[in-house]
């Protein structure tokens, strides 16, 4: 393969779990509910599919029950954030601490090690492939379901103006609720790319801010999926980017930070005005 | 809320998803399904056909973040007549209409309860309530006082009802010879469609300017470059001296004193007793300021002061304004504008939400002060109390100042057409 069809193949491997990761941000902002902790739900995503892949030999099975897990944590925001009225902000960063703890001593008590588990049966090249589909397939879905079916339609309206849903005669809690268990699992399933996808085990702290890399994909992309997908594949391209660069000196500490400088553009307007949503990690009591 | 049955209910602050379109609000909740896909087709005849069948003419396309609030509210209207209610509330459904839409909306309404609707209007606008109904219920603290058959009572008897005995009359208003006080030389600033444009008048002590206009015509704009807060171009003079660019604590400290349109949020400190409350603002000066620290004694005479004199009820000095109503809030706010001989005074809205009798008292405060030669600029959104307190009235639309009229020629009908945008 050409020099180019590496650098390709970098940038999808580097942009996929962003992309499972910000649609998931994106679903969970669009209804009102801003998921920072995309990066925990990455972490249990990556971490239960490598366990289950070991306990059963089965790799697939791993990928759904870091499907599931990825749900489950996404749930546990959406629960702490319309049962409880707790602080997004708060709730997200918990989850993210306890979701890395959760899997460094998940380690220990699973392959009876620190640091990283031991190599695990994975998806595979195929399997990797099929992800990477999945990824911009997904993206279309979601596309096609937020702004084409009543779910979209109520989904959008809780993430502006829970109390128009509420007069609607739907409770704008479940709405949000519902999208945080998707945006789990997308999440989860970006988890589950990084560890039984593109290797075949778990290290600690291996999604290493990528959830937060996503949530900038979301500003960047304007809170849309296929927005987001773009901006994912940009910051996956600078991903890609620091292999080629290792040799020229530029400190790749700098290309790390570029996300973040983009998002931040986003939200001055300096790249266009982004609007988010405006009831976006605003809590909904009745 | 829970299940709404047929029951529908017009919010005063519309409950409408902004960014959406018309159409997707309408139908918000009971969305008509083609397969797994939204049926936008259907979606959009449903809400063509129920704005032909209750003539409240609306584009389905439109983002109602785009309409006016007139049209934001037939959109509010035709979502809760497309659940086919047998009971429709409108809360305060007037409050943010020109006096032609109001017209209309009543048109819409009688129809509407000529074809079976039972129709529940919660206003406090008497004049509507007698033109417009046929039963009136007063409510007071929480319990129904009075019931009556709106042909066989009149104003006064429904305000007695709602004040629990005679209102007390206005103070009268006194001569005065006015004197320059603020000048306002070609202002503009705000927003977009909020904003104020190249407004120029003046307010002399010994008068009450009365600002006239529907909701969102610049009003909120037009306050906040007098009292400072927004950035501005031209010039506001206080007695021939053009004023700094922005900056509240200076204006405060020249006698430019604001009643804010929303107490609990740009004027009080809510969790604050009412002793902290009152030295909001003169903290940085005396009788308040005693060297680095604030003077207790001092801030606690000024509020035992504005309690009495605003016959504010509270258990004590102390007690946090959160737990005063709203009336007494405002006789808070009021007090402490006047107090430390203000010689302008920005009143938006002195009177939203509190009852007549507290109302009745604040207005015959302001009739006072002006009396004493404070100049008063009054923004209301009730015609009728800028027609009660003014000395002369100026008509706001879109920003702009459309017209002024001296008390002794007023016109209450060009006064109406003005503010609803007639040339």
């Amino acid at each position: 393969m050409s020099e180019f069809g590496h650098f390709i193949d970098l940038v999808l491997v580097k942009a996929t779990p962003l992309i499972f990761a910000a649609l998931g941000g994106v679903v969970c902002e669009r209804a009102g509910i801003l998921n920072i902790a995309l990066e925990g739900q990455l972490t249990v995503g990556a971490f239960t599919g490598v366990a289950v892949s070991y306990g059963t030999g089965n790799p697939i099975l791993g990928l759904v029950a870091g499907v599931v897990a990825g749900a489950l944590v996404g749930l546990l925001l959406g629960v702490a954030a319309t049962r409880f009225g707790v602080d997004q902000i708060v709730a997200g960063t918990g989850i993210n601490l306890l979701a890395l703890g959760g899997a460094a001593f998940g380690l220990t008590v699973v392959f009876g090690q620190p640091g990283a588990s031991s190599e695990v049966r994975a998806l595979g090249l195929r399997g990797e492939d099929v992800l990477i589909a999945c990824a911009f397939l997904g993206a279309v879905l979601l596309h096609l379901a937020l702004y084409r079916t009543p779910w979209g339609l109520r989904t959008r309206a809780s993430g502006e103006n829970p109390r128009a849903v509420r007069s609607a005669g739907v409770d704008p809690r479940n709405v949000r609720l519902m999208a945080t268990l998707l945006g789990g699992a997308l999440a989860g399933l970006g988890g589950v790319y990084l560890s039984l996808g593109e290797l075949d085990l778990y290290s600690d702290n291996m999604t290493s801010g990528r959830g937060f890399i996503a949530l900038a994909a979301v500003i960047f992309g304007r809170w849309t999926p296929l927005g987001a997908t773009g901006a994912a594949l940009g910051f996956g391209a600078l991903a890609a980017l620091q292999f080629v660069l290792q040799r020229t000196g530029i400190p790749s500490e700098l290309m790390q930070a570029l996300p973040y400088l983009a998002a931040l553009a986003a939200l001055t307007g300096i790249a266009g005005r982004a609007r988010a949503p405006q009831a976006d990690g605003v809590p909904y009591v009745e | 809320m829970l299940a709404r049955g047929n029951v529908g209910l017009v919010h005063q602050h519309f409950e409408l998803v902004d960014r959406l379109r018309v159409w997707e609000n309408v139908v918000l909740g009971r969305e008509p399904k083609r397969g797994p896909q939204l049926d936008r087709a259907a979606a959009r005849a449903e809400v063509e056909r129920l704005s032909h069948e209750y003539g409240l003419a609306v584009d389905p396309e439109a983002a109602v973040e785009s309409l006016p609030v007139g049209i934001a509210q037939r959109v509010e209207l035709l979502r809760e007549l497309a659940r086919d209610p047998a009971v429709l509330i409108l809360d305060e459904p007037t409050a943010v209409l020109a006096p032609t839409e109001i017209d209309a909306l009543f048109a819409t309404v009688r129809a509407l309860a000529a074809r079976g609707t039972a129709v529940l209007i919660i206003t406090h606008k008497l004049q509507e309530v007698v033109a417009h109904t046929s039963r009136v219920t007063v409510m007071r603290a929480g319990s129904v006082v009075a019931r009556f058959d709106t042909e066989k009572t009149d104003v006064d008897q429904i305000a007695r009802a709602m004040v629990g005995g005679e209102l007390p009359a206005l103070a009268a208003r006194l001569e005065t010879v006015p004197k320059p006080a603020l000048a306002l030389r070609g202002v503009s600033g705000g927003e977009n469609s909020l904003a104020v444009r190249d407004a120029s008048f003046e307010v002399r002590g010994g008068e009450i300017v009365g600002v006239a206009g529907v909701e969102g015509n610049g009003q909120s704009a037009l306050a906040d470059a007098i009292a400072g807060v927004i950035p501005y171009s031209g010039a506001i003079e206080l007695e021939g001296m053009a004023l700094a660019a922005e900056n509240p604590a200076d204006r405060i400290a020249l006698g430019i004193r604001a009643i804010p349109q929303d107490r609990r949020r740009e004027a009080l400190v809510l969790p604050w007793s009412i002793v902290e409350n009152v030295a909001l603002g003169d903290q940085r000066r005396p009788p308040l300021r005693k060297g680095a620290t604030i003077d207790r004694k001092a801030a606690r005479n000024l509020a035992d002061r504005i309690v009495q004199r605003f016959d504010v009820r509270t258990p004590s000095l102390d007690a946090s304004v959160d737990s005063l109503s709203g009336g007494n809030q405002q006789k808070v706010v009021v007090g402490r504008a006047l107090s430390n001989d203000p010689k302008f005074l920005l009143v938006y809205q002195p009177t939203r939400g509190i009852d007549v009798g507290a109302a009745a008292l604040v207005q015959s405060r302001l009739i006072e002060a002006r009396n004493a030669g404070v100049a008063v600029l009054l923004i209301s959104f009730e015609l009728d109390e800028i027609l009660a307190l003014s000395d002369r009235v100026i008509v706001m639309f879109r920003g702009a100042i459309v017209g002024t009229f001296e008390r002794g020629a007023i016109d209450r009908a060009r006064i109406g057409a003005l503010m609803a945008g007639a040339a």
